[in-house]
């Protein structure tokens, strides 16, 4: 795949490592995040995605490899102005009230007061929040706070936001809101990368994706990629005729038939358009969808074969 | 800069806390009645010659102001060891860590809480000054230069390590339930007030003079070695700078240990594990 000028990467993880005692967290995982590229970092719970966010954001250090920025064309360390991190286990302070608290989070992030104090009012109208502005933390709901959180972490405009599970704790409607924000950065060149253990969830908001397992990156690539190569298609149908037109069909596997219905799967290198051009005869189609398989399958399908290597 | 804010943030918000304004409110009124105490008893200890109109001795004073810093340093690092925990626990740090240092962050809370208590510690002094010089007639308020310069310094510094000192108890704490074992450390700096009787009879004993340069003994003992008796120059600035330099190393120690201690949830640090990430190397 072609990366046009604009996409540059801002952060390379090369190879990072990291152990806890006995316990191996992280092992040998690379990645990198690009401007207007949303990146999911995917994974079960305890798969090694928030360590890694750490080692990113600095808080742990690798035990082996490399984090590197390319922020404001300059090659280096972290610079903390222009990066932005919603952590997995976030708060705020309870007894300081919401405006005040964003003003001050923007200021840390080098934002002169004025600036910080504007953007802290747009953004609380956007999300909504605007009539709680002079209340205190402790009074809002856990997602008007966490709301909060992610505005602060995005406030200042970085070049990369770093968002650790950022759809936990809210509702569908502020996940879909969240969401366009997040579609809004990758339109405006920000570079994001995102994790959640929640893959189907994010999966059509990736452009790129890394599944990580017990520590490893099992898949890393551009999702579309990922999803072509793994893409053995699943049909549903509903039938009507003769149900044995089906059994007998040699193209397609692990066929279950219940009633009218029927699932299946075509094998990899069956592209669904040679499939529906050429039907089998004696079946009436009465509804079909044919898609791809849904992250979490593919992830699935990995990890057992992985897994079966290691026997 | 970014440190100013920090601190400029610290003190607001110790400054708008109720608990921290009925302190300063609530306290005087005790320190007068302390004052009082000790008045009486300073009159009364010159034993059977029985003189109300006898001088007051000449440490009352700095004794009555080392007092006052002990009571708000520790309020104050009490407060400090409740912050700490709390922002621990309500995960506010690892937001905070993603734009400052954890130096800063300490430095700033350590300072910005120190600063609105310093301002505290200066209205009670201010109380206590008027309750002494009522009660005790006679009392002297002329301090000598070296005096002028010492005690704030003494004060302020002294102030600094003890909050930096409960800092960096908070950061191995899960909860302030789990305190304990580490509460007898924060009473360290304390111990110079049990011997205050030995210091204010033999101010340039041997021993005394050694234990002054133990920058938490610095504070206690020096503000009453220097109202009793003549220091020699370089012991009061030798003291000094020694406590400036470690209440340094000790806001740095407290910034190690919060760093290490922050992503342990659920689990309360030993002073060994506080001591192996404050002070030794970490990687």
């Amino acid at each position: 795949m072609s990366v046009p000028a604009s996409q540059q990467a801002v952060l390379e993880v090369e190879r990072v490592t990291k152990r806890f005692g006995d316990v191996l967290a992280v092992r040998d995982v690379s990645f990198s995040a690009r401007r207007g590229v949303i990146l999911g970092l995917l994974g079960p719970n305890g798969a090694g995605k928030t360590t890694t966010l750490r080692m990113i954001m600095g808080i742990l250090d690798p035990d082996e490899g490399e984090v590197r920025f390319s922020l404001n064309g300059v090659t280096g360390k972290l610079d903390k102005e222009r990066i932005g991190y919603l952590p997995e286990e976030r708060g705020l302070y309870a007894d300081a009230r919401v405006l005040e608290t964003l003003v001050y989070l923007a200021e840390l992030k080098g934002l002169a007061r004025g600036e910080a104090v504007r953007r802290a009012r747009d953004w609380l109208a956007r999300l909504d929040l605007a009539a709680w502005a002079d209340r205190k933390i402790e009074s809002l709901s856990k997602g008007m706070e966490q709301k909060v959180q992610f505005a602060a972490a995005i406030l200042h405009e970085p070049d990369l936001v770093v968002l650790d599970e950022p759809f936990s704790g809210l509702d569908p409607v502020h996940q879909d809101f969240v969401k366009d924000v997040i579609r809004g950065l990758r339109k405006a060149g920000t570079a994001v990368v995102l994790s959640s253990h929640m893959m189907n969830q994010v999966e059509e908001l990736t452009d790129e994706i890394v599944l990580v397992d017990h520590g490893v990156a099992v898949l890393s690539g551009a999702l579309d990629a990922i999803k072509e190569a793994h893409g053995t298609h699943s049909v549903r149908l509903r039938f009507g005729g003769d149900r044995t037109a089906l059994e007998r069909d040699a193209r397609i596997e692990n066929l279950t038939i219940d009633g009218d219905r029927a699932a299946f799967r075509l094998p990899k290198g069956t592209a669904p358009d040679t499939y529906v051009r050429c039907l089998p005869a004696g079946i009436l189609v009465r509804e079909i969808s044919i898609a791809r398989p849904p992250l979490h399958e593919i992830f699935v399908q990995t990890v057992g074969r992985r897994g079966d290597e290691a026997r | 800069m970014k440190l100013a804010k920090v601190v400029a943030w610290e003190f607001r918000r110790t400054a708008h806390n109720k608990q921290f304004i009925l302190m300063t409110v609530l306290l005087p009124a005790i320190i007068g009645l302390a004052g009082g105490g000790v008045a009486l008893f300073g009159g009364g200890s010159d034993g059977a010659a029985r003189t109300p109109a006898g001088p007051p001795p000449p440490f009352l004073v700095p004794m009555i102001f080392a007092m006052i810093l002990f009571i708000g340093a520790f309020l104050n690092g009490t407060m400090t060891l409740y912050g700490v925990v709390k922002e621990k626990a309500s995960r506010v740090v690892e937001i905070v860590l993603s734009s400052i240092s954890s130096r800063e962050m300490m430095a700033g809370k350590i300072l910005g809480q120190g600063l609105a208590g310093l301002i505290q510690v200066v209205l009670w002094g201010g109380v206590a000054a008027v309750v002494l010089s009522a009660l005790v007639p006679g009392l002297s308020w002329r301090l000598t230069p070296v005096q002028w310069v010492s005690y704030p310094l003494y004060f302020a510094l002294g102030y600094l390590l003890i909050s930096a000192l409960f800092a960096t108890l908070a950061a191995g704490m899960k909860d302030v339930q789990s305190s304990g074992a580490q509460f007898l450390v924060g009473m360290i700096p304390y111990l110079p007030m049990m011997f205050s009787a030995g210091i204010v009879q033999q101010p340039n004993a041997t021993w005394i003079r050694i234990a002054s340069f133990f920058p938490p003994f610095t504070p206690g003992m020096m503000m009453i070695r220097v109202s009793m008796a003549p220091i020699p120059w370089w012991e009061v600035a030798g003291t000094i700078l020694v406590l400036g330099l470690f209440d340094l190393v000790f806001i740095r120690v407290a910034a190690r240990a919060f760093e290490t201690a922050m992503l342990m949830y659920g689990k309360n640090a030993t002073l060994r594990e506080l001591w192996r990430w404050g002070v030794r190397r970490r990687r």
